[in-house]
């Protein structure tokens, strides 16, 4: 195959499916792409390919976890939980207006706030194990007026800032960097106030070979995902 | 990706498919650190990579009782709906007339033996990188920038100062080419 010479009918199937599957197609030419998905097993089954072998790429990608927010958001839109202080469309109308009314509402109030400060407990599917293993971390900047500690039981990681937040308009990113030559993984944005909490993913494993960083990024965090600014704290665990 | 885990999200995705929201918890759990990876390098944005992460669980959760049919890996399965979204997202910001990046195929029911196909992809990934070094660094570039960032053709003209005919004829052969090697 060189550069002239045209492709045959069967490399021409080839690339329309992997153009498809990059959706790299416009207009007409993408609708009958489409449309021919459903009456031609082969083509769908070479759009299915190019998608797996593709796939590969992203495999490659630094992981980047996600705010604690974003789950709570995702449970919020799919009705499995509810919103901060909502109302309960099911309720009563009278049924609020009674003193058990409003000890319920306080439950109510109480339990909603737990499960937003606490986004990242372990699930029915991962109970902690009584004595799981717990490390901490102290983080400290180079003039020690940044200060930040990391406490992990089990897979139930929580970070705080005691001090020296980043200045305006700027954020301290969070990093986990697994063993000497890992690529680190954003845990997220530090917030400026109270802690962050959140569930380790598979793959990430607390151990004393593991270390905690921080870099100073853009407010928000990096754009990218990849770390963009300099380190101004890092630290290892140590086992409790 | 071991059979172990493979296997081990083939079962959650079986689940939220009934509608277990632990299972659904599990699997945002192991996945989403990686999916959100894969929004942030479409679009390069927090907030609206946040944004979609978001859209695709919950594409996910509803999505979840037409997984087994379609005879994709999960992990292909949650990246391609991922990157998608992304790209979906990405075009509706420049205005661009929406080009589909196609969640179809993933929606027609494969009648391949599942356990085959798999192992086809495994070894197909394994060779990916290799392949792709084997390919002229522009080119394998734009790949990389096609899949990974949502690249268009026009991007890719852009970027090499190149006519879209041009940049279209040699990123088809690259593909050509990268197939052939993948699947010796």
């Amino acid at each position: 195959m060189t550069p002239d010479t045209p492709l045959t009918p069967a490399e021409d199937d080839e690339v329309l499916a992997a153009e498809l599957a990059l959706g790299l197609l416009d207009g007409a030419v993408a609708e009958a792409a489409v449309a021919r998905l459903s009456q031609d097993p082969g083509f769908a089954r070479a759009v299915r390919g190019w998608q797996e072998r593709l796939a590969g790429l992203a495999e490659g990608l630094t992981p980047v976890m996600a705010p604690a927010r974003a789950r709570q958001a995702i449970r919020e839109r799919l009705g499995h939980a509810r919103p901060p202080l909502a109302n309960d469309p099911t309720a009563r109308p009278a049924w609020w207006r009674g003193p058990a009314g409003w000890l319920a509402g306080l439950l109510a109030v109480a339990a909603t706030v737990a499960l937003l400060w606490q986004p990242g407990q372990p699930g029915p599917e991962a109970p902690m194990a009584p004595g799981a293993p717990v490390y901490q971390a102290q983080l400290s900047g180079a003039d020690a007026v940044l200060q930040a500690a990391a406490r992990i039981e089990g897979r139930d990681v929580r970070i705080a800032l005691e001090s020296g937040a980043a200045p305006e308009g700027r954020d301290w990113e969070v990093w986990w960097i697994g063993s000497e030559d890992a690529t680190p993984v954003s845990m997220g944005v530090m917030p400026r106030d109270g802690e962050m909490r959140m569930t380790l993913p598979e793959g990430m494993e607390p151990s004393p070979l593991v270390r905690l960083a921080l870099s100073d990024e853009p407010a928000g965090g990096s754009p990218t995902g990849q770390a963009t600014g300099p380190v101004v704290a890092i630290a290892g665990l140590t086992a409790l | 990706m071991t059979d172990a885990r493979r296997s081990h999200l083939e079962s959650l995705i079986s689940r939220v498919a009934l509608g277990d929201r632990a299972a659904f918890d599990a699997l945002y759990d192991a996945t989403s650190a990686k999916l959100h990876a894969v929004c942030l390098s479409v679009l390069k944005d927090r907030p609206e990579a946040e944004e979609t992460l978001q859209e695709v669980y919950i594409r996910i959760w509803q999505g979840a009782a037409r997984y087994a049919a379609n005879g994709l890996s999960p992990m292909t399965w949650l990246i391609t709906i991922a990157r998608n979204r992304s790209i979906d997202r990405l075009r509706a910001r420049s205005a661009r007339p929406p080009t589909a990046p196609e969640d179809a195929a993933a929606q027609v029911a494969s009648g391949d033996p599942t356990p085959e196909s798999a192992t086809i992809a495994a070894q197909e990934r394994r060779m990916l990188d290799e392949c792709l070094a084997q390919l002229a660094a522009p080119q394998a570039g734009a790949v990389r920038a096609v899949y990974l960032e949502g690249f268009s053709y026009a991007d890719l003209a852009e970027r090499e100062g190149l006519p879209i005919n041009t940049v279209r004829s040699w990123l088809r052969r690259s593909l050509l080419r990268l197939k052939d090697c993948v699947t010796q």
